[in-house]
């Protein structure tokens, strides 16, 4: 046997398992499926995958991902590694402390893995451009900032491409994101522009715990009132370490002079309670996490994209809640799409000005067109990434600053082609965009 | 100007020093405590077969420290292995995979430690039966049924809890054979207060009467705990009716009595005490009483004669019953604990401290008798932290679980839980359906030494043959042939594939099973589980 | 059901080094204050201030209450909103120095809508009418400034002498307040 044939052989060997699901057909696959050999080389050759986030989540779907057969990944974790990541985060050793997540854990994957690729970028989501997005068929997202799924919902939004209103589904990037805490998480499909999306369902995040002002301050009656009454009232008045150095929750000698004063007031008051672990808990926002809960969410996941991928199988429609403290509960269920959702149900129509026209000539076109019969539009134009108020009516004091753009010109405001205006207006429940288009 | 800070030069204080073990651990500590840690720490638990099941199983036990592992396997790594297991490498295509899955296994975490055997499993069972006895829990997967049940035997006898794991394609299940397992730490989601206002114990009741709203000043009134404007207005309603509201009608009527209490404030808002209690009418309002799973337990435990084999959670449970039928005039212990109210520091404080002393009179007397049962079986084991327990036991009580298992041997062998699989499946939406597969692909096995579409070129004919495994084991349990085709293409569509994600989810599923067998904390399920990948969906069944 | 969207064809590859984002949309908060702010119909005794108006996610109200007991005071609040609006709410800080029960004399502020009451579905406005109400009806009964408090409940002639004085700049106790009359 030549060495071709053998590493063929090896190669169909390995990847056995997977191979059934891919090269049989079967009743519950999607319509869309072929069975095909072809289907693991384009998983093999083609498909790029984002991984958002290399912790207690990323590290599982790296690994997951390149054992269903996914050879092009690439993630993005910003943090370093800490020592109360290694109960779980299964890629990192002690002797990795203080490192990038996203590099090691990329080493690890790729030297284990033969012929599976991880590309680690060692930033925040925010370094990157549209460009970098759109080359991706598949993103899934492992993290705990909900600011941070809000925007790559939005940039996955903002990618997507209408052509007379309908949507351009070939721009449609799907999002799968999964979180946990402690024994609870949940992984879902969104399929941008289609189904619902992060900014639909804002309300399902836990809202944070913030105790009264006033309770904190007089009255408290809890432990965790102790502990931020030294955070948020004694710290910034007695400036423990130095003039204006805010609380850093990794830094022993704050939490420790946190602990101190916390268990003191809370003996003032009677209150029992305060240790040192509820106190870094408090000031660190710390949410409890466990090696299986992850292990399942991050599996749920990348069985989806493994199915988004490949038509293998349909995917789940579309949101999954797990918890397994009192025995292993699951329910999955279709969340529905927001009709006026600020991110989601936004088509940005076009607005055809010329480049000489003023931009009180756009705000009639807004007021004045049967279309849209708007009342007092605010214009918030986004320039080179950053936004630029146009015209506001209120307040009178940024309307009175805003009052000399009416007379300027497209030009001179620097609207060019493609350039998208925010409109509010009493009108519609949220924010409308727009897309400048010049005539020619 | 300068400023000298104490803090800065000083050490932090011992309190503070967290062990680098704490730091490390930290997520988990906050979940089953220092406690549940400790008892992981001294868990050995056995895995049969490293596969990707087994090996994702471990993996999520050898991270959170679990003390030791023993992997029995006989196979040797092959090609498949590096397309679905994290724990072999292309460099170890033909080692022990035992061998090679405990070495990856345990670098994960330094704390674990671990050994290997790879001897059949047969020749174990077969010679030497007594090797599983130093276990605290095994794991199995991978094994022809027959294997399946002559080990399964041998556990129950042993009393060795055996958690079976095995992912088919998108499919996944998990099979718990477990004699007996206790809980003191359930951990429910939703509890439901022990406030006792329907029969408030005399510091409770002494301190209430002390109390007049109608002499306190405004703020004094708006700043009064919940718990109080509630038992306040219980007594008048009490007075009129006799009785507690006890329906929506007579509820809701109570409601209004409450709302009359109200102060009007200068700003047209509610007083938000008196909101929080009109909130609180539901579930604080309910008659003080014994849940009917503890119920049960209590009954248990009224029969049985402590012995010197008596399980510690048997002579507390014991004690229990005896406290509940005497000094507890038919209820529970006082738990101790109340909920979160608005409220002025002094009187909340004071009130907390009134149901802790309680709490701490009631789980004294259940003590005293848990002593006087140990002393009664003569001077053998000593729980030298018997008080905490005991303690910990009252304050739980209202949540204590038992599970009564089920030998799988009984489940293959003629008593399956057939009301159970009859009315799973009349449901089209019930994940059972996959258990008859995963039964069904089982008994092909054993006729045809191959799982249905193992083998490219037969998919076709198992597809017929595995149709009438099917049938059969309907037959065998008087079910109907209600099983569409369907799933049997699905079947042999997989031919006992395993893929990596199904692994995974299912090796997280158990090793958070063997976690809670193995810290008595959270409540495991009995006795199968089935996940269904092509769905996301699941469902637990009692066989 | 959905097509495969663009799967099977080839992606270009993304630069693999980072550039700096230029997001071309604008975020879901950026979107939410907008229509906030475009809509803020402030009552006749605020204003705000805006020192980049292209920025309206940093703002300062000002408070002249016409009636109560801070009549002729001028009162500054300063605004940050950030990347987790509207399911955070604004951080809000009391910038003048004041004689208030419910406003520490740090500018911490005491206002259930800022922390523990706050919903996404409120707004700016809601925000800057409780602060307008907040001079209007000082609570005594969860104070912040618990001296204050207090002598707002047993003497409310001193309190309105107080917080004149206090208001012209001067001594309450051992506490100096700036002058802040309009």
């Amino acid at each position: 046997m030549t060495v071709a044939v053998a590493m063929a052989v090896e190669w169909g060997a390995r990847w056995v398992e997977v191979r059934k699901l891919l090269e049989r057909p079967g009743p519950f696959t999607h319509p869309d499926f072929e069975p095909s050999p072809d289907t693991l080389k384009m998983m093999q050759e083609n498909i790029r995958v984002l991984v958002i986030g290399a912790g207690g989540l990323g590290c599982e779907l790296l690994k997951d991902l390149a054992l269903m057969g996914f050879t092009n990944l690439h993630v993005v974790d910003m943090d370093t590694i800490d020592l109360s990541n290694l109960n779980r985060q299964f890629l990192f050793r002690k002797k990795d402390i203080g490192r990038p997540k996203a590099e090691v854990a990329a080493e690890f994957i790729n030297q284990r893995i033969q012929d599976c690729h991880v590309t680690h970028y060692y930033n925040k989501i925010q370094d990157f451009d549209d460009e970098f997005y759109r080359s991706f068929h598949l993103v899934v997202c492992g993290l705990d900032s909900i600011v941070a799924r809000r925007w790559i919902n939005g940039m996955l939004l903002s990618l997507l491409c209408y052509e007379d209103g309908m949507l351009d589904q070939s721009s449609v990037i799907p999002l799968v994101d999964g979180g946990t805490e402690g024994f609870k998480g949940n992984a879902r499909v969104i399929l941008p522009g289609l189904t619902s999306c992060i900014e639909c369902t804002l309300d399902l995040f836990p809202p944070q715990i913030n105790f009264p002002l006033c309770t904190i301050a007089h009255t408290p009656r809890l432990p965790e009132h102790c502990i931020e009454w030294v955070r948020l009232l004694l710290w910034p008045k007695e400036n423990p370490f130095s003039e204006e150095m805010p609380i850093d929750g990794d830094d022993p000698h704050h939490l420790s002079w946190i602990f101190e004063k916390a268990q003191k007031r809370a003996a003032e008051f009677g209150i029992t309670g305060v240790t040192y672990r509820l106190t870094q808990g408090v000031v660190k926002r710390i949410i409890p996490a466990v090696a299986s809960t992850n292990a399942v969410i991050a599996a749920a996941c990348c069985t989806e994209v493994f199915k988004l991928a490949t038509s293998a199988c349909t995917p789940m429609n579309n949101y999954c809640v797990f918890n397994d403290s009192d025995g292993i509960y699951t329910y999955t269920y279709e969340q529905e799409k927001k009709e006026d959702c600020v991110a989601c149900s936004q088509v940005p129509q076009e607005l055809l000005v010329s480049p000489s026209d003023k931009l009180q000539d756009i705000i009639a076109i807004l007021t004045d067109s049967l279309r849209y019969q708007m009342k007092k539009p605010g214009l918030q134009a986004m320039v080179d990434g950053k936004t630029k108020s146009l015209y506001l009516h209120s307040p009178a004091s940024i309307e009175e600053k805003l009052r000399p753009n009416l007379k300027k010109t497209v030009e001179e405001l620097g609207l060019r082609d493609g350039i998208e205006i925010a409109v509010a207006d009493v009108t519609s429940p949220s924010t409308v965009l727009f897309k400048v288009k010049l005539k020619k | 100007m300068l400023r000298v800070h104490h803090s800065m030069e000083s050490a932090a204080p011992a309190s503070c020093e967290q062990t680098e073990k704490a730091k490390k651990y930290d997520r988990q500590l906050r979940l089953w405590g220092d406690h549940g840690q400790s008892l992981l720490e001294i868990g050995h638990v056995c895995l049969i077969n490293a596969s990707a099941t087994g090996t994702e199983t471990l993996k999520s036990l050898v991270l959170p420290g679990l003390g030791a592992v023993t992997i029995i396997d006989d196979a040797k790594v092959a090609h498949q292995d590096t397309g679905n297991n994290f724990f072999v490498d292309l460099a170890s295509i033909g080692r022990p995979r035992g061998e090679v899955a405990l070495r990856l296994l345990l670098e994960l975490n330094p704390e674990v430690r671990g050994t290997f055997v790879d001897q059949p499993l047969q020749e174990i069972l077969d010679n030497q039966p007594e090797f599983f006895t130093p276990f605290t829990c095994v794991i199995a997967t991978c094994l022809p049924e027959s294997t399946l049940l002559t080990l399964s035997k041998v556990l129950w006898d042993a009393k060795i809890p055996l958690v079976v794991v095995r992912s088919y394609g998108m499919i996944g299940y998990i099979r718990i054979q477990i004699e007996e397992h206790t809980v003191i730490e359930s951990h429910p989601d939703n509890e439901i207060p022990d406030l006792r206002l329907d029969r408030p114990f005399s510091a409770l009741e002494k301190y209430m009467d002390s109390l007049d709203l109608d002499a306190m000043d405004d703020k004094e009134h708006s700043h009064v705990p919940y718990v109080v404007i509630l038992y306040k207005f219980l007594q008048k309603w009490n007075q009129e009716h006799g009785a507690p509201p006890k329906n929506y009608k007579e509820k809701k009527l109570f409601i209004q009595l409450v709302k009359t209490g109200m102060r009007e404030k200068e700003s047209g808002e509610n007083e938000e005490n008196f909101d929080e209690a009109v909130k609180a009418v539901n579930t604080s309002l309910l008659p003080t009483s014994i849940p009917s799973g503890v119920q049960t337990l209590l009954n248990e435990a009224a029969n049985i004669t402590p012995s010197p084999t008596t399980k510690p959670f048997w002579i507390m449970a014991r004690a229990l019953h005896e406290f509940v039928s005497s000094e507890g005039r038919g209820v529970l212990p006082v738990r101790g604990t109340i909920p979160d109210m608005t409220a002025d520091s002094e009187k909340y404080i004071k009130i907390q401290s009134l149901y802790r002393d309680q709490a701490a009179q009631d789980a004294d007397w259940v003590l005293r008798r848990v002593q006087e049962h140990s002393q009664q079986l003569g001077p053998r084991k000593v729980m030298p932290s018997l008080e905490n327990d005991v303690k910990n036991f009252c304050k739980n009580a209202h949540a204590l679980r038992v599970i009564k298992g089920k030998p799988i041997v009984e489940e293959y062998k003629g008593s399956i839980n057939l009301s159970e699989i009859g009315a799973h499946l009349e449901n089209p939406e019930s994940d059972l359906v996959w258990y008859v597969m995963l039964r069904a692909v089982d008994q092909f096995h054993s006729e045809f030494r191959a799982y249905p579409g193992y083998f490219q070129d037969q998919v076709e004919t198992d597809i017929v043959r595995l149709k009438v495994c099917v049938n059969r084991l309907l037959a065998d349990w008087g079910c109907g042939p209600i099983v569409k085709d369907d799933f049997i293409h699905e079947m042999c569509r997989y031919g006992a594939s395993e893929v990596h994600s199904v692994a995974a989810y299912i090796g997280g599923c158990a090793a958070q099973e063997v976690i809670k067998i193995i810290t008595a904390q959270y409540v495991p399920i009995n006795n199968t589980h089935i996940y269904n990948a092509i769905a996301a969906t699941s469902g637990t069944f009692m066989l | 059901m959905i097509k495969l969207f663009s799967m099977k064809n080839q992606k270009k590859d993304g630069s693999d080094a980072p550039k700096q984002g230029s997001q071309k949309r604008a975020s879901a908060a950026q979107l939410r204050i907008t229509k906030d702010i475009n809509e803020l119909t402030l009552p006749k005794t605020c204003d705000t201030e805006f020192p980049d108006p292209d920025d309206l996610l940093t703002f300062k109200l000002i408070i002249c209450p016409d009636e109560g007991f801070y009549r002729g005071g001028r009162f500054v609040f300063s605004f940050k909103v950030g990347p987790n609006y509207p399911h955070e709410p604004p951080k809000v800080k009391c910038e003048t120095m004041v004689y208030h029960p419910n406003i520490d004399l740090e500018g911490n502020v005491c206002l259930n809508i800022l922390r523990e009451d706050w919903k996404p579905v409120l707004t700016i406005n809601s925000i800057v009418y409780g602060l307008q109400y907040l001079f209007l009806e000082p609570n005594p009964e969860d104070p912040l400034n618990k001296e204050a408090a207090e002598v707002l409940q047993n003497n409310r002639r001193l309190f309105e002498q107080n917080v004149v004085k206090s208001m012209k700049g001067g001594y309450i106790g051992n506490v100096y307040f700036d002058r802040c009359l309009k």
